[in-house]
């Protein structure tokens, strides 16, 4: 690995200023586990990386009033999967996160940098996709929010500009009668990249029938990816065997894997299938364990 | 006296052990032990070849081809020689052609005009910083002439291909005169006939023929520890080689050879190896590091990264083994004939043994009586990455095929696989295919105590659950090993050693079986590893070899020592009685002398006893020692994704005598998983010639968590040809598990897979074929 300097500013604004100095030249480091191993390969060279942990405005997890719930940027997966407010907020996602690659990784790396990282095939962003997730960002022209769908360009690529910074993400206040579910599929080790990851989002109106569908997948082409035509498939629907077997084979056709170590592309592109079929009933479990919405008559207690 | 061995096992006081055997009983052995290297390790003191440096070192980089075919039309090193801090950047024209290998010298230390795999080193720099040296390393140009790559052993093989090695009637050949091959392209080969001269007049005359065809990948062996090396030339002019080299005393002559020197000018010092698996028998940079050190005067040290040692190490061979067999209307076999064909790569130059083959490659159907055979083993040269050994190099891919292929055939008789097993498993006092005259032919009590410990017959069977077993025999390896032990003032004994532990616990075999000969604690004696230049000579670890020989030396060298001691003690305190060792004291007729008062009397530095062991001494013609083992795995699959999981295991195991009971234990459970991780998983992916597995994140091993509970059986034995009876574990276990994996998906779902890894998406494309 190439020398490079290591700067630590304790505030964003110290931060943004090494970057506007620094331009290409500086990199920005969470927890450091996408970013060594990309300079450990050569494939990165950075003469500065500006470490963002000192900064207490990016860590912490706060649910808002309005019940959406902010993680800072710097949270890390172990956090999110141990903070009661992740958990009430969301189960699925409390798991999703406890699935995260490995225990040393859920240790060290960040939600954040895990999403600037853009990796396809790495792990929370499809749940956060799942369950809509805003991205704020900070940077020299003031603070933005990209809706997390349109977060990602390209293979690792994103719309953010070089001299900016996730602070944090933003997930809207819980949806009544919504149910939520993230599964990989790991043929080879536990600790492998998922050949695919699927996470669902249903919300079940008062009739049973899916007022909202969100899906999302990992592993699954070069941008962690929603799949509308599935979505679109499912709305309006009974939420029938039939209807989810449908909407998954919509999936399989909607998907853009690349072959490697993982699968065939192909092969992908089927466990997509099999997988969307498996997150969808999954949601829909969990979804007809929350209450539907207002005004659907006899209200459960919310647990 | 009757001996208990540590696996609660009645005597084992083989005929053929020497006399220090009687009067020593297993419990020696019974004790867990505790590793010589232990406390080094597991505080971090042990300091590896790459932890070691020296005033003055400089770090070695170098250039790697990116083609895996081409000749070099120039190159240009001037920018990267004004780099600040580099010190010398060496080019094959710079030191001609040095050939090295371990056995056939093929492979240039340097390339010179011609390279023959994507990875073959063009250029070495030595600089102050490995970022020096790294960025020298980017400033060299080269211009390549692209040439057609042979990239399997069928093109390599076919009609009109390129000659990869258009000098080979000159490589030098290690030890006598090279066999001759069919082809150019033809590393090695051998065949194994058994019975009838023409095998298609024997399989004419069976009941019916099966052929199935079966394929296996490269792999890499997954050490942790990168090769490292340090090279520096002493003021007499003296060659030091620190290393992870696992054969110090081969390299030694492996490197006198290549580059020209009397052996006793190069000393190798092979510290801790920080894993082995096979791989570390071969030495690569340790000679562009000596031209290094030559041109600089100063120690060069070199480092492999990961990725070059997935790309350029000496990884597994891949292989394609096409078997034929006949079988008479009681399913027995009448005939079997084998094709066995690795892909060797560039360069035979990692392959140790006389043949430039892999012995291995002949286990097609090692632990069956087969009357006739013909086996064909063939190492193959194409445009990829060199291979080597790797755990039971040759037994993985023939096992895998052999015994998924016994299953096949077993299936299509309707035989239960088992007992279809029991039916051809050779009996006492049959020949195995390879004329191998078994001291004790043990395969069915290893696969009648298989059905017994998994209850195969009475096994309730569940949708979508299979089982499936496998069973092998391997021999113990053989060679000629030296040990001295010393004994002096301070009760201390020492031994001095040759022979470096790769892990595998050799020296602490040593530290054992000198305490149980000479009936001492083993805590009085310490075990200290000599470079090459200082301690008796060593084949060094590998070939199943190190427990059987070591006890072996160190029992010859115990047995002298204690006669000297005793001797000693008998004139000093006897008094006219003798006096013997036993348990720490020296006794006699109502005499007990401690053993510190005895070595009270040695004169520094001490009195010397050196034990020599060759395995040779056995005449060809005599039954040689062999364990056999069998595996059985329970499978689970995923009809939707064809996802194997492997929900329990049971080994099978003949070891003999158990010396080191946590490391016997750690290589039978650790080769399952070895073998886990070729069965599942496992593949260094090469693509139009270059590998693209670039981390241990690509090329998985399987981790605990994908591990099923493994119940380890043993079934005793009185013989095995080490000290009180041992035998060997190490690549006992490994070969048995792709097999039984696969023969456990075919029991679970129907779906055959004939190639490694066994993988979820394979099964996937079985069920599909299968509809």
């Amino acid at each position: 690995m190439r020398p490079f300097d290591y700067h630590e500013p304790a505030t964003l604004a110290e931060a943004l200023g090494l970057m506007q100095h620094h331009e290409e030249h500086a990199r920005l480091m969470g927890g450091g586990t996408a970013l060594m191993l990309l300079m450990s390969l050569g494939l990165v060279r950075p003469d500065h990386v500006i470490g963002l942990r000192r900064i207490p405005a990016l860590h912490g997890i706060s649910q808002r009033p309005d019940g959406s719930l902010e993680l800072g940027a710097l949270v890390t997966p172990a956090e999110a999967a141990g903070s009661p407010a992740v958990a009430s907020y969301c189960p699925a996602l409390q798991a999703a996160f406890g699935q995260v690659a490995t225990v040393r990784i859920r240790n060290q790396a960040t939600v954040g940098g895990s999403l600037a990282h853009a990796d396809p095939a790495q792990d929370p962003a499809p749940m956060l996709l799942a369950l809509d997730a805003t991205v704020i960002a900070a940077g020299p022209r003031g603070e933005r929010q990209i809706p997390l769908a349109g977060l990602f360009t390209g293979f690792f690529q994103t719309c953010l500009d070089e001299d900016e910074i996730v602070t944090s993400v933003v997930l809207p206040p819980p949806e009544q009668g919504a149910g939520a579910a993230y599964v990989k599929f790991l043929p080879r080790t536990r600790d492998d990249y998922a050949t695919v990851g699927v996470a669902a989002w249903l919300q079940q109106d008062r009739d049973g029938r899916c007022a909202q569908a969100r899906i999302a997948l990992g592993s699954a082409g070069p941008v962690p990816l929603r799949a509308p035509r599935a979505e679109r498939l499912l709305r309006g629907s009974r939420l029938e065997p039939e209807a989810i077997s449908e909407a998954a084979a919509a999936v399989g056709e909607e998907v853009d894997p690349l072959d490697d170590a993982r699968g065939s592309a192909g092969y992908k592109r089927e466990m997509a299938r099999v997988w969307t079929e498996r997150a969808l009933r999954l949601a829909l479990d969990s979804a007809t364990r929350t209450p539907p919405p207002a005004g659907a008559g006899e209200r459960r207690e919310h647990r | 006296m009757t001996g208990e061995t540590a696996a609660g096992l009645p005597g084992v006081l083989a005929g053929s052990a020497p006399a220090s055997n009687r009067g020593v009983t297993g419990r020696w052995f019974d004790e867990p032990e505790v590793r010589v290297e232990g406390l080094l390790k597991a505080t971090g003191a042990a300091r590896y070849a790459a932890d070691i440096g020296m005033p003055g070192m400089l770090r070695a980089d170098f250039l790697a081809s990116p083609l895996p075919h081409a000749r070099i039309r120039s190159l240009d090193v001037a920018a990267a020689r004004q780099v600040p801090g580099v010190h010398a950047v060496l080019t094959g024209r710079d030191i001609g052609h040095v050939l090295f290998g371990r056995r056939l010298l093929d492979r240039p230390a340097l390339a010179v005009d011609r390279v023959r795999f994507a990875g073959e080193r063009v250029a070495a720099v030595a600089a102050e910083s490995r970022e020096a040296a790294a960025e020298a390393v980017e400033r060299i140009e080269v211009e390549y002439e692209e040439l057609p790559a042979i990239l399997t052993p069928d093109d390599a093989l076919a009609p009109g291909a390129a000659i990869l090695h258009e000098q080979r009637d000159q490589y030098r050949y290690l030890g006598g005169q090279r066999p001759p091959v069919p082809h150019p392209n033809v590393q090695g080969r051998y065949v194994v006939t058994q019975g009838e001269a023409d095998i298609e007049r024997a399989l004419a005359a069976a009941d019916r023929v099966f052929e199935h065809v079966f394929t296996t990948p490269r792999q890499h062996q997954g050490y942790i520890e990168p090769r490292a090396t340090l090279v520096w030339i002493d003021e007499r002019d003296v060659v030091h080689v620190v290393t992870c080299n696992k054969s110090p005393f081969a390299l030694r002559n492996q490197m006198a050879a290549a580059l020209g020197l009397p052996p006793e000018q190069i000393d190798i010092d092979s510290g801790f190896i920080g894993g082995d698996f096979g791989g570390k028998g071969y030495a690569v940079e340790e000679y562009a590091c000596y031209f290094l050190a030559r041109r600089t005067g100063r120690p060069v040290q070199a480092v492999a990264s990961y990725a070059d040692e997935l790309a350029a190490g000496n990884p597994r061979h891949q292989a394609t083994v096409r078997l034929r067999t006949g079988v008479d209307s009681g399913g027995r076999f009448v005939a079997h004939d084998a094709r066995v064909v690795f892909d060797g790569g560039a360069y035979a130059s990692a392959k140790p043994l006389p043949h430039l083959a892999l012995a291995g490659g002949a286990s097609t159907l090692a632990a069956y009586r087969v009357p006739n055979a013909r086996i064909e083993v063939m190492t193959v040269y194409t445009n990829t990455v060199p291979c080597g050994h790797m755990r039971s190099p040759g037994e993985v891919q023939a096992l895998f095929a052999g015994e998924s292929h016994i299953d096949m055939i077993a299936g299509e008789l309707g035989f239960d696989r088992l007992e279809y097993r029991l039916r051809n498993a050779v009996r006492p006092g049959d020949t195995g295919l390879g004329g191998q005259r078994f001291r004790e032919a043990r395969a069915v009590p290893v696969l009648e105590t298989l059905a017994e410990a998994s209850g195969w017959t009475s096994w309730p069977r569940r949708p979508q659950v299979g089982r499936g077993i496998s069973v092998g025999v391997r021999h113990v390896g053989g060679g000629k090993m030296s040990v001295q032990l010393r004994a002096g003032p301070g009760g201390r004994i020492e031994v001095l050693t040759g022979l470096p532990d790769q892990g595998g616990g050799a020296q602490t075999v040593i530290q054992r079986v000198a305490a149980a000969t000479l009936s001492v604690a083993p805590a009085r004696i310490s075990v200290t590893r000599g470079t090459t230049g200082h301690a008796p000579a060593d084949p060094g670890v590998g070939g199943s070899r190190v427990t059987h020989l070591a006890s072996r030396a160190t029992q010859a060298a115990a047995d002298e020592l204690r006669r000297l001691l005793e001797a000693i003690a008998t004139e000093e305190f006897g008094g006219g009685r003798p006096l013997h060792l036993e348990h720490d004291r020296f006794v006699g007729d109502g005499v007990a002398v401690p053993f510190d008062e005895v070595t009270e009397r040695i004169e520094a530095p001490g009195i010397d006893a050196v034990g020599t062991y060759d395995a040779s001494a056995h005449g060809p013609g005599e039954p040689g020692d062999f364990d056999f083992a069998a595996c059985l795995v329970e499978v689970s699959v995923d009809p939707a994704t064809g996802q194997p999981t492997v929900r329990d295991a049971v080994i099978v195991a003949d070891v003999g005598t158990i010396i080191n009971p946590v490391a016997h234990r750690g290589q039978l459970a650790g080769g399952f998983v070895f073998g886990l991780g070729a069965a599942l998983m496992e593949e260094l992916r090469v693509e139009d010639g270059t590998v693209t597995s670039s981390t241990l994140g690509e090329m998985k091993l399987p981790t605990s968590a994908d591990c099923p509970p493994l119940r380890i059986v043993h079934v005793p034995t009185r013989i095995g040809p080490g000290a009180f009876g041992a035998k060997m574990a190490g690549e006992l276990v490994n070969a048995l598990v792709a097999p039984a994996v696969a023969n456990a998906v075919a029991d679970a779902a129907g779906a055959r897979v004939t190639s490694l890894p066994v993988t979820a998406e394979k099964i996937h494309h079985a069920l599909q074929e299968r509809g």
